[in-house]
């Protein structure tokens, strides 16, 4: 719902890496996007695309990349990645746990020339 | 030649930095800050006017509002007798970091001892920004249903305490509290559910236990960090 102010995040982040790299070019951005960040990729690039369109670089791709959820057991310390919102470790039945990966919207890589 | 930079930042980066400089304001302060989400019409705001008639002679207590629009919500908390000031977010989904901060000006922090931040209502966006709270607390209410947690878990999953409103209208619903407790706990096996009527006062005083307590804990950890 709120992904135009992540977009505008990202555009901030992008600006603020191409300002090392003097006149390079950006071509495409990687973003990972956990199923628990609570951002749309699909919205996200849409919205991602319309703060481009008004950077130096209005060509540049937005690339996304679907992380799914993982969870740590408390009680016997194994990793497992989540299907359906099951939320019971398949090792030991544990209830208590931790998301691990999948919580996060990063900006992974940028490709620039 | 194209070439690959690798980032590995989170989007929120800033959000984040903003939200641990709230934190540290808080901690120095000695303020307790509870964050409290929920749908719209769960109860956020008569918690909260419950909470300032009951415990505002004990503990000085103040509010920070969050709506996309008018100021209704604070003037009900202002009526009910503590400090609370109204942040409108126009569209905005969430309060952010970045509000708290301005919001802080109209606030006397250290004469505080309890500062509750009423997210706006939406149990999806709030639950992904960091205000610098202690604690966050999802507010959920019978007419709803009992599925809200596996239908929105992210917010419980990151929950301390989750206070059940309504219960006086159980009757009225076909809402299962024996589910609704195992959904909760599937998310978060040790959370605290805290089942209560604002209306009726059933239950309310266990929420006011809660908030002495963990205002308690943190105070102790916080000296101890500063040990």
């Amino acid at each position: 719902m709120h992904e135009v102010a992540l977009a505008n995040a990202v555009g901030r982040q992008v600006a603020s890496e191409m300002q090392r790299h003097p006149g390079r070019r950006l071509v495409a951005l990687d973003l990972v996007v956990g199923v628990w960040s609570g951002a749309d990729p699909e919205s996200l690039e849409f919205a991602i695309g319309l703060v481009l369109a008004e950077s130096p670089w209005p060509q540049a791709k937005v690339r996304t990349r679907r992380e799914p959820l993982a969870m740590a057991c408390r009680g016997c310390g194994g990793e497992f990645e989540v299907e359906d919102l099951d939320l019971v470790c398949p090792s030991c039945g544990g209830l208590d746990l931790e998301a691990v990966r999948g919580r996060e919207l990063r900006l992974e890589s940028l490709e620039i020339e | 030649m194209a070439k690959r930079i690798r980032l590995e930042k989170r989007v929120v980066a800033e959000s984040d930095r903003l939200a641990k400089e709230l934190s540290d304001r808080f901690n120095r302060a000695g303020v307790f800050v509870a964050n409290l989400m929920s749908s719209p019409g769960a109860g956020k705001t008569t918690l909260l006017e419950e909470t300032a008639r009951r415990l505002g002679a004990e503990l000085r207590l103040a509010v920070i509002e969050g709506d996309l629009a008018t100021d209704r919500d604070a003037r009900r908390i202002q009526a009910a007798g503590i400090p609370c000031r109204q942040i409108n977010t126009g569209g905005g989904c969430h309060l952010s970091a970045r509000q708290i901060l301005d919001a802080l000006a109209d606030f006397d922090l250290g004469g505080l001892d309890v500062l509750f931040i009423e997210n706006v209502g939406n149990l999806v966006c709030p639950a992904e920004f960091d205000l610098g709270e202690h604690r966050r607390v999802v507010v959920s209410s019978t007419p709803e249903g009992d599925d809200k947690p596996v239908k929105y878990p992210i917010a419980f999953h990151h929950a301390d305490c989750v206070v059940l409103n309504k219960i006086d209208l159980l009757a009225a619903t076909n809402f299962s509290l024996e589910a609704f407790r195992r959904y909760v706990k599937g998310l978060k096996p040790r959370i605290p559910i805290l089942e209560l009527s604002c209306r009726t006062g059933e239950g309310v005083e266990q929420w006011l236990v809660w908030v002495r307590a963990e205002r308690r804990a943190v105070a102790a950890k916080v000296a101890r960090a500063a040990r």
